[in-house]
């Protein structure tokens, strides 16, 4: 009974901190799209992949939180911030040289593809920390209901995928993108 | 290369998970990193203007 007791308490423990962890990627893909309208800078197809693998680290949290933590989930979780990893960094090593300006605006003396690179190392560090703590976890395969912020925080990192979705459908339409975007495909067709 | 195709199966995955059906949104996981692949490797394989 006791070890019970102990098991649930670490579980809505877990979950709370996976919460927190989606809704930091919502706040992410929320401010990308910010700024994407603010300042009519639109994401290259290299900044498109980054915001793709943090949909697939959000996929893998949002497991956690509908079905409990398992070391499933936080390898999906893994795997796509290594895959985010690999599309930042890559980013990164494109404008590295000196006398390079970047990719679009800074934002606190960073441009995005590097805060997205310190954030998908954080995601993994992220899963290593949760590993150890969620260690007697175990996997289970019916989904458990969810608090009320919970649900709200999946359902707002639902409709920044869909929103993700028809940006990138109205940027590039049912083809690939341009290296360097400077309009909406589909909205200078319809002008 | 349908650069929304991705997004479409990553938002799937997302709408599969909160329905509680773990099989199609691991499913969907896959297909979209399998396709995050595929991109990276058409967007990401010019050599570099430095050597590493």
């Amino acid at each position: 009974m006791a070890s019970n007791y102990f098991y649930n308490d670490a579980f809505r423990f877990s979950r709370a901190l996976n919460t927190l962890a989606l809704a930091g990627i919502c706040a992410v893909l929320l401010m990308a799209f910010v700024w994407q309208i603010a300042f009519n800078e639109l994401p290259c197809p290299l900044c498109l992949l980054q915001r793709l693998a943090f949909i697939m680290v959000g996929a893998g949290l949002l497991l956690n939180i509908r079905f409990g933590p398992s070391p499933l989930h936080y390898g999906m979780v893994i795997i796509s911030a290594l895959a985010g990893v690999a599309a930042s960094g890559r980013q990164v090593l494109l404008h590295i040289a000196p006398g390079d300006a970047g990719y679009g605006s800074p934002f606190l003396g960073l441009h995005f593809y590097t805060w997205a690179l310190l954030l998908f190392a954080a995601f993994l560090v992220y899963c290593g920390i949760m590993l150890m703590l969620d260690r007697r976890s175990a996997d289970h395969a019916n989904p458990r209901r969810s608090s009320r912020t919970a649900a709200a925080v999946m359902w707002l990192f639902l409709l920044l995928a869909l929103a993700n979705m028809v940006s990138t459908l109205l940027e590039c339409g049912f083809g690939p993108c341009a290296d360097d975007p400077v309009a909406y495909l589909w909205l200078s067709l319809s002008s | 290369m349908i650069m929304m195709l991705p997004f479409l199966t990553g938002m799937l995955t997302v709408w599969f998970g909160i329905r509680g059906q773990r099989r199609m949104c691991l499913s969907l996981w896959f297909i979209t990193l399998a396709i995050f692949a595929a991109w990276c490797h058409v967007h990401m394989t010019d050599p570099l203007g430095f050597s590493l």
